[in-house]
């Protein structure tokens, strides 16, 4: 089965080159003390069995909602609560 | 990482601004290597301000220990006292308490300070080596600063350079994996000594009286008045009052406080904090908002925040500067008590989006300073001619007024070409340079106008005659005609709405003269918005800095335009052109946003509407509730209905705590609640004189209600209770902790959740004794059966048809409250005995005392105590969670003992002072338990029958601990004039089941007493101190002469103090459970200032002295039953807690502020007694306020022991 | 191109990949944020055993937990980066 995203059940190696905003199940995260709520944006440079990558790619911190992160960022398919291909990694939206 | 800094607390003039407003007397702390520099410059500028004349910021990163070498060269004892920090009492403490070796210095000595930063955030530290509250102290002085704690790894740079600093206000703060950000320090400072050119005291040149005391930020203020001399002399525009231009730097150039700079967009944070002595002040920022604590993402989300003395905070702007709209321009900060405003409490953030690299001029011709882009982000474009970039394309002119906006104002001008290479694609009215509102929102439109009107605020015929207040224009008529009682304006909304406002100033251009102001020119309003989403340049409803003047002339319409993201309190909307002379008249509003898809229905007739204070919510999705809106009001002018003015100030214009109080226009004196006979203890009934002519809020038993908390109006802190209900402290955060009560500052807006259990009245209050007194009070009426005037919530159950009438005013005393112990108990009962009765009680060794106190106690300690084998302390009661709790309280009041039997103290006062003979009657309310409010709320309130008792008289109230809430206040309702500052107040402590209360020196099973182990078979034992923190106290010195705190207590006092630095509610003593340490009794013996906490010199303080070992779990129970309007802080030395003790993921503080009647707190050290480093020594517990607390004897000690006492059992953990 | 084992539901069949893919990269260097105190993790990976990785923990948000070996159950990590030749480096921190 596919749909129009380019996935397919199970295989998310469609969404490589696709810019996707992906939320996973963590209430909140913690680096060094700033919080943040998972939303992560970006293309996705890499997909595995268990995990995929967003190169580069946007951390939605909310005083700093577009937010570079200085390396790739690897996530857990099954951390993954959802995602989308239609909300571009420069669109403002609140986060409160 | 160690990190070294060598500090010098150095003797420096400081001036305040450039019209030359200084303190001769300044001090500071400054860094060894900036010292001779600073000394330098400020020889050569004796009338200017010197960029080196701040308080101290320094920086280092979470992990850190950070060391040091303090040096004094002032000539008194002095050193530094960190708040957060851990580190060793006896080392570092920068104080000299207890039986501590001393830690400050004396002059041209050096001593090393050690303090381990175990967190992020902001560290305030402060002298205590001089802790006298008048102008020779050091605090007012300045000798306060701030550590600013990083996030490990971080490193900082200079905004304008981008090279490294020590020390300073401004940063750029870098990290390997986080955003780089500005970081803003900003220093609240009051009551410093000013002096002006000429060397005396400010005058204002309207009054010609001596100016408001200093209200700044950072060494700095801009005062109205300076500026509207310059208006009045002619130097600057020409036709302009004063107020309206006050901000406008297109006027006056920019002024000397804090001006913080960015890029849009910038990651920020600001690290607030309060170095002043004595007011507790609101801090406001236009177009942002923050999460009250940066580390919990569902904690509320604020845009104005009251800070108390010795307070600090991490506000951090979400979406970074300028918001989520991107909005660019001046957007103020400021202290939003007017009154400080007015003195000169703002500055700005001022957002760029053209790069500043030094070569660009504002349009004055001062040169803008360069401005770094953070590395992490784009660069800005460099400005262009055609481009400029703001400020440079406004078409303003300098000297004049700064220009309306283009577009907003009905029948006003378009776009230049500059505004229009500016500008957005599409500019439309009050969305020009931003649009805040995305494509497609619903759009919502409201005509308002603001009127002039007279006002009647009770029956007895107090009233505004210059009430000035927003309306629909579709009610401008019937508002007019008296068809329709006026109200404040709340206008209701869902999230996602656009709203599109046409506001028309219909204002006189002349505010009238009389008892309370002088004349006052108010030709220009706006409507100036918190909480949505707008272009501050052309939308503020305000005048500040380089932007447009957004309000418009009498008789012009403006069109603004807002966004509501998401679900929001209640925005507050008022004027930002003249609030300081008529917002106290009534000018303020709110809207309120509900959750999408909303509907909102008149709560009698169920038609739709889309505005009211009390309106009934509906949604397809969440459960419907009542939504009620309540603004605090103070500084109201208001004449009896002969004419005469009530507690007019000392001359017209004034600001010196003019007027009375006010809810929603309205108020209801106690001293005219009094019926047939007189008795206090009725004044809330509603069988005696009738409902109160205060909001009556009406629900059905069941309903779930939405309470709205605003503060319109003008200067003071108010304490909003609830008697019998509560609510999540945090309403997004389910581990926040349940209240009942909320200290509220002017713009702060609180949305209180919750259900109503049980049918009954229900009191709410502004409970400190002088707001109460005055008739801040009201009721929440929730019925058992049906009635016409309401409708029932559409998805809840048709409430039972009606059975009984309605109870009716009858002018007798209400019939007894029926007895709540008929019903069967379920679970363990716990059964106390309490009586009250009339006692002295000696508050220290120095012979203060109070004779004419009044007490609960158990029934079993009242004859030791009457006896004098034993001291009285407040009763505290302890239950656990599950358990039933009856309370059988007795009166043993009799008259002769009460000192004023008209109820009329010359000494302390409260306002419009009256008739209000002793009541003998007395009961006992407690806080935040499960109660039926028609039996045990402890009072008699509206149509609940009576609960009080008379002389010999005994009532049993039932309580249910339902959840293990910790401390909660009792107090008694029967008369808050005659009972409660003299000493009718206690707490009660909700435990955790099955826990034991054990005497910490004989381990035997204890009914009460303040400090006690609680011992638990699941959880450690643990040390409980009760805190009872209480002002407003009646003292004689040991000659029985009246103490007339807080003047009585200043310590290096010059021979006459200013008495109108006195507000009513400053007056009297004050403590921690019913003693207090006033150290004007120990300077009297030893006239060594750095010496007053000793013991070594003075043994132990009269007030507790909590003793415990290193490591012991330690909970402090705070509570502050009583009485008056002023906020205190408390702090303990070398200690930090969680903000919220059931959230892990909650802010640590060392403080916790807006201790006034009803505030209570449990504090569970970290790391147990002596923190998580274990240290022993004394650690000293205090009070936050210079002026006028710890003087006055609110300290005390926690004294941990690191090697085992003989009459200190240690804990079995 | 990943292929479903028919006998393996999915999410066992996507938690064995990333502990794999853990495995794969045995003496790399990885940053990990958990949900759970202390919230992230930089170090190398030594081992993997089953769906734990064992790594020597250079940074975490607490210092007295650093220069130890952890170990850390991979089904737990939300989001982490895992330092390759091709890939940036993470970045220093210095104190």
């Amino acid at each position: 089965m596919k749909n129009k995203t380019g996935i397919q059940s199970h295989d998310f190696s469609g969404l490589i080159g696709q810019e996707v905003l992906i939320i996973t199940k963590a209430v909140q995260l913690n680096l060094l003390g700033q919080v943040f709520r998972p939303i992560f944006c970006g293309t996705v440079s890499e997909v595995g069995v268990g995990h995929l990558t967003l190169t580069p790619v946007t951390v939605k911190m909310v005083n700093a909602p577009f937010y570079k992160f200085p390396t790739s960022l690897s996530i857990p398919l099954e951390k993954i609560v959802s995602f989308t291909t239609e909300v571009p990694c420069d669109l403002v939206f609140p986060l409160t | 990482m160690k990190r070294r800094y060598h500090v010098v607390a150095i003797p420096i003039r400081i001036v305040l601004n450039t019209f030359g407003d200084h303190n001769p007397n300044g001090m500071m702390y400054v860094l060894k290597e900036n010292e001779e520099k600073v000394k330098r410059l400020v020889k050569k500028n004796p009338f200017m301000p010197v960029d080196l004349v701040q308080p101290l910021f320094i920086r280092a990163n979470e992990g850190d220990t950070v060391e040091i070498l303090f040096e004094n060269k002032l000539p008194f004892h002095a050193g530094m006292h960190f708040q957060e920090a851990e580190y060793d009492v006896c080392q570092s403490d920068g104080a000299n308490v207890g039986f501590n070796k001393d830690t400050t210095i004396a002059p041209c000595e050096k001593i090393l300070y050690k303090l381990h930063l175990l967190k992020e955030g902001n560290y305030f530290f402060s002298d205590l080596g001089n802790v006298s509250s008048d102008q020779n102290g050091s605090n007012s002085n300045g000798l306060v600063g701030g550590l600013c704690v990083q996030s490990r790894f971080s490193w900082w740079t200079d905004p304008e350079t981008g090279k490294p600093i020590n020390s300073g206000q401004y940063a750029d703060v870098h990290h390997p994996l986080l955003p780089s950000f500005r970081e803003y320090v900003w220093m609240f400072t009051d009551e410093m000594e000013v002096n002006d050119l000429t060397g005396n005291r400010p005058i204002n040149h309207f009054s010609n009286q001596e100016e408001e005391s200093f209200h700044g930020a950072n060494y700095r203020y801009e005062p109205e008045n300076r500026r509207e001399q310059l208006v009045a002399e002619g130097v600057v525009c020409p036709n302009c009052e004063g107020e309206e231009v006050h901000h406008d730097s297109w006027v006056f150039g920019d002024p000397s406080t804090p001006i913080l700079r960015g890029y849009v967009g910038d990651p920020a944070k600001i690290r607030l904090f309060h170095g002043g002595v004595k007011g507790t002040h609101v801090f406001h920022y236009h177009v942002n908002q923050w999460f009250s604590d940066p580390n919990d993402l569902a904690s509320e989300i604020l845009d104005a925040q009251a800070i108390s003395p010795q307070s600090h905070y991490t506000i951090q702007p979400l979406y970074g500067l300028g918001s989520l709209q991107g909005s660019f321009g001046d957007a103020v900060i400021h202290c939003h008590l007017y009154p400080h405003f007015v003195a000169g409490m703002w500055g700005m953030n001022r957002v760029f989006n053209t790069l500043q690299d030094g070569s660009q001029c504002y349009p004055n011709g001062v040169p803008i300073k360069s401005l770094k882009p953070l590395p992490d982000r784009p660069a800005p474009p460099k400005p262009t001619k055609m481009k400029p970039g703001f400020p440079n394309f406004i078409p303003g002119k300098v000297g004049m007024k700064a220009p309306r906006p283009p577009m907003g104002i009905v029948g006003g001008r378009g776009l230049t070409e500059l505004e229009r290479n500016a500008a957005i694609a599409n500019p439309r009215p009050g969305a020009v340079f931003t649009d805040p509102c995305p494509e497609g929102a619903p759009v919502k439109e409201f005509n308002i106008s603001l009127i002039e009107i007279p006002l009647m605020y009770n029956r007895e015929g107090w009233h505004d005659p210059t009430g000035r207040i927003y309306v629909l224009d579709e009610d401008l008529e019937d508002i007019c005609l008296g068809k329709k009682a006026p109200e404040p304006l709340v206008i209701h909304t869902s999230s996602h709405t656009r709203y599109e406002i046409n506001f028309t100033n219909r204002l006189p251009h002349i505010l009238d003269g009389d008892a309370f102001q002088l004349v006052t020119r108010t030709y220009e309003a706006g409507m100036h918005i918190h909480f949505v989403k707008f272009d501050v340049l052309v939308n503020d409803g305000a005048n500040v800095g380089w932007n447009y003047d957004s309000s418009v002339l009498s008789g012009e319409t403006i069109q603004y335009s807002y966004y509501a993201d998401t679900e929001l309190k209640a925005w507050f909307f008022h004027d930002h052109l003249f609030p300081g002379s008529h917002q106290q008249h009534g000018v303020f509003g709110t809207g309120v946003v509900h959750p999408r898809f909303s509907k909102y229905l008149d709560s009698s007739t169920g038609v739709e509407v889309d505005q009211g204070t009390e309106i009934t919510c509906v949604n397809p999705l969440t459960p419907d509730y009542r939504d009620f809106v309540i603004f605090a009001q103070d500084f109201t002018h208001l004449f009896n209905k002969d004419g005469k003015p009530l507690a007019p100030p000392p001359f017209p214009g004034s600001p010196d705590d003019p007027g009375l109080f006010g809810v929603n226009y309205k108020n209801e004196p106690l001293q005219f609640r009094l019926g047939k006979d007189c008795d206090p203890a009725y004044s809330f009934s509603s069988y005696v004189k009738g409902d109160p002519n205060t909001p009556i809020f009406k629900a059905y038993e069941g309903d779930s209600i939405r309470i709205r908390l605003l503060q319109g109006a003008q200067e003071e802190s108010h304490s909003f209770n609830v008697h019998g209900l509560r609510w999540l402290s945090e309403r997004g955060d389910l581990n926040s902790r349940l209240e009942n009560q909320q200290h509220i500052g002017i713009s702060e807006s609180f949305t209180m959740e919750m259900n109503v259990p049980r049918a009954g009245d229900y009191l709410w209050t502004f409970e400190t004794e002088e707001d109460l007194w005055n008739g801040l009070w009201g009721l929440i009426r929730a019925f058992d059966e049906k009635v016409p005037e309401l409708i029932k919530l559409p998805d809840r159950l048709e409430p039972r048809e009606r059975s009984k009438p309605v109870p009716q005013c009858t002018g007798n005393k209400p019939p007894s409250a029926a007895d709540p112990t008929v019903e069967i108990v379920e679970g363990p009962l716990r059964k106390y005995d309490v009586v009250a009765f009339q006692t002295s009680i000696q508050y220290n060794s120095f012979g203060d005392h109070d004779p004419d106190a009044i007490i609960f106690a158990l029934r079993e300690d009242m004859e030791a105590i009457r006896d004098g084998k034993k001291e009285p302390v407040p009763l505290i009661l302890r239950g656990n969670m599950g358990n039933t709790i009856d309370v059988t309280l007795t009166s043993y009041l009799k008259p002769e003992l009460f000192p004023f039997k008209d109820g009329i103290y010359p000494y302390p006062i409260v306002k419009e002072q009256a008739f209000y003979p002793p009541s003998l009657r007395i009961s006992l309310h407690a806080q935040l338990l499960d109660y039926d409010v028609k039996t045990s709320a402890g009072e008699t309130v509206g149509f609940n029958g009576d609960q009080t008792v008379g002389p010999g008289e005994s009532r049993t109230y039932r309580w249910y601990v339902d959840s293990a809430v910790g401390v909660c206040g009792m107090w008694d309702m029967a008369d808050i004039r005659n009972h409660r500052s003299q000493g009718a107040f206690g707490a009660f402590i909700a435990e955790p089941r099955g826990t034991e209360y054990l005497d910490p020196y004989t381990l035997e099973p204890v009914t009460t007493g303040a400090n006690v182990i609680l011992r638990n078979p699941y959880l450690p034992d643990t040390r409980e101190f009760v805190i009872v923190m209480h002002d407003g106290v009646r003292l004689l010195d040991k000659n029985n002469q009246v103490i007339f705190d807080p003047v009585d207590g200043v310590l290096l006092a010059p021979p006459e103090i200013d008495e109108d630095l006195l507000d009513t509610y400053d007056q009297g003593s004050r403590g921690f459970n019913y003693r207090s340490e006033r150290l004007i009794n120990r300077y009297r013996q030893h006239e060594k200032i750095h010496d007053v906490f000793s013991s070594d010199v003075f043994g132990d303080p009269s007030t507790p002295v909590f003793e415990s070992y290193v490591g012991d779990p330690v909970t402090i129970r705070l509570v502050t039953p009583a009485e008056r309007r002023r906020a205190h802080t408390f702090h303990l030395h070398g200690h930090r807690w969680r903000f919220g003790s059931e959230n892990i993921h909650s802010r640590t503080e060392s403080y916790v502020g807006f201790n006034v009647a009803g505030a209570k707190r449990n504090l569970q050290l970290l790391g147990g007694a002596g923190a998580y480093s274990g240290f022993s020594g004394d650690f000293m517990y205090r009070s936050g306020n210079i002026r006028w607390d710890i003087e006055q004897g609110m300290w005390g000690i926690m004294r941990v022991f690191e090697e085992l006492k003989k009459h200190l059992p240690k804990l079995d953990n | 191109m990943t292929q479903q084992n028919e006998c393996q539901p999915i999410n066992l069949a996507r938690e064995e990949g990333i502990s794999a893919h853990f495995g794969q990269n045995i003496g790399k260097k990885v940053l990990i944020l958990t949900e759970a105190f202390p919230f992230m993790f930089i170090g190398e990976i030594i081992s993997v055993v089953d769906d734990f990785a064992e790594m020597k923990v250079q940074t975490t948000s607490i210092p007295a937990l650093e220069g130890k070996t952890w170990f850390v159950h991979i089904d737990t990590i939300e989001v982490f980066y895992i330092e390759t030749e091709n890939g940036v480096p993470i970045p220093e921190l210095k104190e």
